[in-house]
């Protein structure tokens, strides 16, 4: 698998009515190379369903107005474009409310512009995300079925932790996983930590995946989380 | 307001005046029916039995008895006549045969006073003799009458004043009631005004307005333990904000003016770091409040707390490990309480997370889940630096940092928001020393609702 610019490169819609924090979302996500668009709720609600949109990141509150209406009637009239919701109520109810409102994704305000983009990128690529049974990156390779893990002729034996661990990652290659993002997914945990249990995990699967002596497969993002490297 | 307090006073005191009368009215009556009633029984019986004892006397004994009782007052018989079979007037002060039935009893009857054409009310008996005549003995009741007027004059006298006190009573009740709550009323007004020192007044009698104030009086107490709190949480707000802030700005000050790509770089994570720790600091106050102020979970449900802590074990295990710090777990069979599972894995894995954080190289972090006598009890205890006695009260308290802890990262309310999410779930929160170390123990409060097992 490796890693190609799209020639079109997907148009992200934003609707967000804090000025600043519009502008520094549209810079970022540019700078990543994709296509964004500043937008009302009704305005971003229209380009959604005629497919203008590779994906919506709406701020929950909207001068005044909760997005979450909208989002609750697109999703019945069966637009599918993926949804990032910003809030910055914070409550777990909230977030809940968000997610079964038809939010793909929750962020609670105040984020680092990273975890955004990490999830915005995790949005996008689900996209491409086809039923598979085997996971390949390099010569390491997950088979889904028998649960085995594979490098080159060797086989890794993982705990079944670790196995969720690498599977995350082999499932977004190339693309920034931050703590939070594992803690949700392969742990289901929602809440953040001030310890680096994360990080340690991480390092017991280098341990055992990683080829002695050569670079790892997952390397770290400063400031942001892993990445597992694509290429290698 | 104090216009409806002063009427509810008054009207307070209106019902009690009226009560007061018509429970006075209603003895005095009483009294005067028993009065009036023997009064009358009194009168009949000497009237029937006066009959009875002349029924056999010869006509000429009778008239001198009759003359004699009626001049001398003898048992104060007022009428006294005899009249032939025909009923035709013999003797005696009745001209006329009272409209009674000739039976020896005593009835009621207007009769005629001898010589004139008024009529006064008055009671007879009138008997057949063994001759024929017809003996009438009568009694005026003029003066029972007179006596029942005296006694009602008597009583409607005596209620007069009864009146007069029960709503002089009621008016003093009712000033005094309505200038108590007059005071209330302006201790509130100036407490509202920003004098949360002021109290309300409570006397030593402890009636039902003494008992209120002196809630009312708890209950400011509270308010300002809670405002000396909240006051208390922005100072430190300020504080922990402040510093990375100033940090932030000097640095970024310094990298502005350096002309070396190199230190600006330097500088410019060094902020993001300081950054990064005042939003952990601003989440972690959010999701405090959240749960202490938020409305109550919708998610409980039964959740097995032996579970979630062998989950978070084996979560933790590794940095543990890498600690060369020593885990181990003990678990009953399910422990089930009704909960949120987010939030116990929460309170749970600060818990942990601290025991290991403030344990040192070849220490011992056990964590166990037991059920006694019903309440579900969750143990975390480590053989660490432990809490000093005098910082105990105030691990508990937002932001509070042990003096040996302020190297150790973290927002410092990793214990405030477990605490609260175990407030929320009926369990409480308490520290023990562990001899050495400390000993964390999650647990239903003493009256923990039993039957939360399905």
């Amino acid at each position: 698998m490796t890693k190609t610019t799209p020639p079109h490169p997907p148009t992200i819609l934003l609707v967000e009515d804090e000025k600043d924090l519009a502008n520094e979302i549209k810079t970022e996500l540019e700078r990543l190379g994709y296509h964004v668009q500043t937008a009302s709720i009704a305005e971003a609600a229209d380009a959604a369903r005629v497919g203008d949109a590779a994906i919506l990141v709406m701020d929950r509150m909207v001068f005044g107005e909760d997005s979450l209406n909208t989002l609750e009637v697109l999703r019945k009239e069966g637009v599918k474009v993926p949804v990032l919701m910003i809030s910055a109520l914070s409550s777990i109810d909230e977030r809940v409310r968000g997610l079964k409102a038809g939010g793909d994704d929750y962020l609670t305000k105040p984020f680092a512009m990273i975890e955004l983009t990490a999830r915005v990128e995790a949005l996008l690529r689900r996209l491409d995300d086809v039923r598979t049974t085997k996971l390949r990156v390099g010569d390491l390779e997950m088979d889904l079925i028998e649960h085995t893990v594979r490098r080159g002729d060797g086989k890794i034996d993982l705990l079944p932790r670790e196995f969720k661990l690498l599977e995350y990652f082999l499932r977004h290659p190339g693309q920034v996983i931050t703590r939070a993002m594992l803690l949700r997914d392969v742990w289901q945990y929602h809440f953040s930590l001030e310890t680096n249990v994360v990080d340690v995990h991480i390092s017991n699967l280098r341990k055992k995946i990683d080829a002695r002596g050569a670079p790892s497969l997952i390397v770290n993002i400063r400031g942001a989380g892993f990445m597992l490297s694509a290429d290698a | 307001m104090l216009d409806l307090l002063r009427s509810s006073a008054l009207r307070l005191a209106l019902t009690f005046a009226f009560a007061t009368i018509v429970a006075t009215t209603a003895i005095f009556g009483l009294v005067y029916l028993q009065i009036r009633a023997a009064d009358e029984k009194s009168n009949r019986l000497i009237l029937e039995d006066e009959a009875a004892k002349s029924i056999d006397h010869p006509v000429e004994e009778l008239r001198r008895a009759f003359e004699l009782r009626l001049t001398h007052g003898l048992r104060r018989l007022d009428f006294a006549a005899l009249f032939t079979p025909d009923r035709k007037a013999m003797f005696g002060n009745i001209e006329e045969l009272p409209a009674i039935p000739l039976d020896g009893e005593s009835h009621y009857a207007a009769s005629r006073a001898p010589g004139t054409d008024r009529t006064e009310p008055a009671i007879f008996v009138a008997r057949v003799r063994p001759d024929g005549t017809i003996m009438v003995l009568g009694r005026s009741l003029l003066e029972t009458y007179a006596f029942r007027r005296i006694v009602l004059t008597a009583l409607a006298t005596g209620l007069a004043p009864m009146l007069l006190l029960a709503l002089a009573i009621g008016a003093f009740m009712t000033r005094r009631a309505s200038r108590r709550l007059t005071g209330i009323h302006e201790t509130i007004a100036r407490i509202m005004k920003g004098d949360m020192q002021l109290r309300l007044p409570v006397r030593s009698r402890r009636d039902a307005i003494d008992m209120l104030s002196r809630d009312v009086n708890l209950m400011l107490d509270e308010i300002n333990r809670l405002l000396a709190q909240i006051k208390g949480v922005s100072d430190n707000i300020a504080h922990d904000l402040r510093s990375p802030l100033a940090v932030v700005h000097a640095q970024l000050e310094r990298g502005v003016e350096s002309s070396d790509e190199q230190v600006l770089r330097r500088v410019a994570h060094q902020a993001l770091a300081h950054i990064d720790k005042a939003m952990l600091t601003v989440a972690a106050l959010l999701r405090l409040a959240d749960v202490e102020y938020g409305p109550k979970s919708s998610k409980f449900q039964p959740i097995d707390l032996s579970a979630i802590c062998a989950d978070l074990f084996e979560f933790f295990e590794p940095l543990a490990t890498s600690k060369s710090i020593n885990m181990a777990l003990e678990i009953q069979s399910p422990v089930q309480i009704l909960g949120d599972g987010d939030l116990m894995r929460e309170a749970v894995s600060n818990l942990i997370g601290n025991a290991i954080k403030f344990t040192p190289e070849h220490g011992t972090v056990r964590v166990s889940v037991t059920l006694e006598d019903g309440r579900p009890v969750i143990r975390v205890r480590d053989n660490g630096i432990g809490v000093e006695p005098a910082e105990r009260d105030k691990i508990f308290q937002r932001f509070y940092r042990t003096a040996s802890g302020h190297r150790v990262p973290g927002s410092g309310l990793g214990l405030s928001i477990a605490a609260a999410i175990a407030n929320l779930h009926d369990l409480e929160l308490r520290f023990e020393d562990n001899h050495p170390g400390a000993l964390f123990e999650l647990s239903g409060r003493r009256d923990y609702p039993q039957d939360t097992r399905n």
